[in-house]
């Protein structure tokens, strides 16, 4: 009965992908933290919010990482089995952003360790996500909505 | 901190990772029985405007934002399809919260295998497997026979 596949569905492997290099990238930022790089930590943590916002506003199909996942990664596998629907994908973008920016202000006011602790997060549900499908929105999404932050509306509301 | 120790902060970080990783998967799409006296006055489903499965029924709860729901809504539909008076009912729980609360759902997909009569016989949370369902299924379709006999 249900439609295997939207329109809009995408590869699965996409967001993965992306998950991939923001964990690596998260632990760039713990590590530039931790060996007194501070500032250098910082300037990576604003760039991964800037890339999280691109993802949350765009859509993780528009994603910079996702595209080129599509442009030079996907041509070299075979097809996916099947598509999925981008809005989970976009609220983990959304939950990233969150976090990423609670580091970044923290900064201001307890140093660099902030960036470290909020990495340590966000690396973990990115890991997760990449690594063994982990779904972000499954939980905090549900969490939200049972606390009446969310269901107004359904959208991708991160 | 030195490079060596930071180093060793990144291997454990990477470590402690996977092993969450590991256990979430093995709790995912594990069905656990539901015993009759335990669950007081959550365990006979009566949602307003859902009908229920003759025989027994797949209620599962959903989200827009959860890739595995959409995989497990599948499932129970291509089974409820095939089984006679076994009804499939899909949730959306964003506008419906208190459903979440009443029924302890903590993540999306959760699915209760309900008996003939609205009671929990089973609960499923995560992505549904296609076997561990048709087995709790039996089970409780099996019982309602012998029940009925």
């Amino acid at each position: 009965m249900t439609a295997p596949s939207s329109p809009r569905g995408i590869d699965p492997r996409g967001p993965r992908f992306t998950a991939g290099v923001v964990a690596v990238l998260f632990l760039v930022v713990i590590a530039l933290a931790l060996l007194g790089y501070g500032v250098a930590a910082l300037i990576l943590s604003i760039y991964n919010a800037a890339v999280f916002l691109w993802g949350t506003v765009a859509g993780v199909q528009r994603h910079p990482y996702a595209l080129f996942f599509k442009a030079v990664i996907k041509p070299r596998l075979k097809p996916p089995i099947e598509l999925e629907d981008p809005t989970p994908p976009t609220f983990a973008q959304g939950v990233g952003l969150f976090v990423t920016v609670v580091g970044i202000a923290l900064y201001f006011v307890v140093g660099p360790i902030a960036l470290v602790v909020a990495g340590a997060a966000a690396f973990v549900a990115a890991f997760l996500n990449s690594v063994f499908a982990y779904c972000l929105g499954c939980q905090i999404y549900l969490l939200l909505a049972r606390a009446g932050i969310l269901g107004g509306k359904g959208a991708a509301a991160a | 901190m030195d490079a060596g120790t930071v180093a060793l902060v990144l291997v454990g970080l990477v470590l402690a990772a996977t092993l969450l990783g590991v256990l979430h998967r093995a709790t995912q799409g594990r069905a656990r029985a539901v015993s009759a006296r335990r669950n007081g006055d959550a365990r006979i489903v009566s949602i307003a405007g859902v009908a229920l499965g003759g025989r027994a029924t797949l209620l599962q709860f959903s989200t827009e934002v959860c890739a595995p729901c959409k995989s497990t809504a599948r499932v129970l539909d291509d089974l409820a399809a095939r089984t006679e008076e076994v009804t499939h009912v899909d949730l959306d729980v964003t506008h419906r919260p208190e459903l979440a609360s009443r029924y302890r759902v903590l993540q999306t997909p959760t699915t209760l295998i309900l008996d003939a009569d609205g009671a929990v016989r089973a609960r499923i949370g995560g992505a549904v497997r296609r076997d561990v369902v048709v087995a709790e299924l039996e089970r409780v379709l099996a019982l309602d026979r012998v029940l009925a006999a």
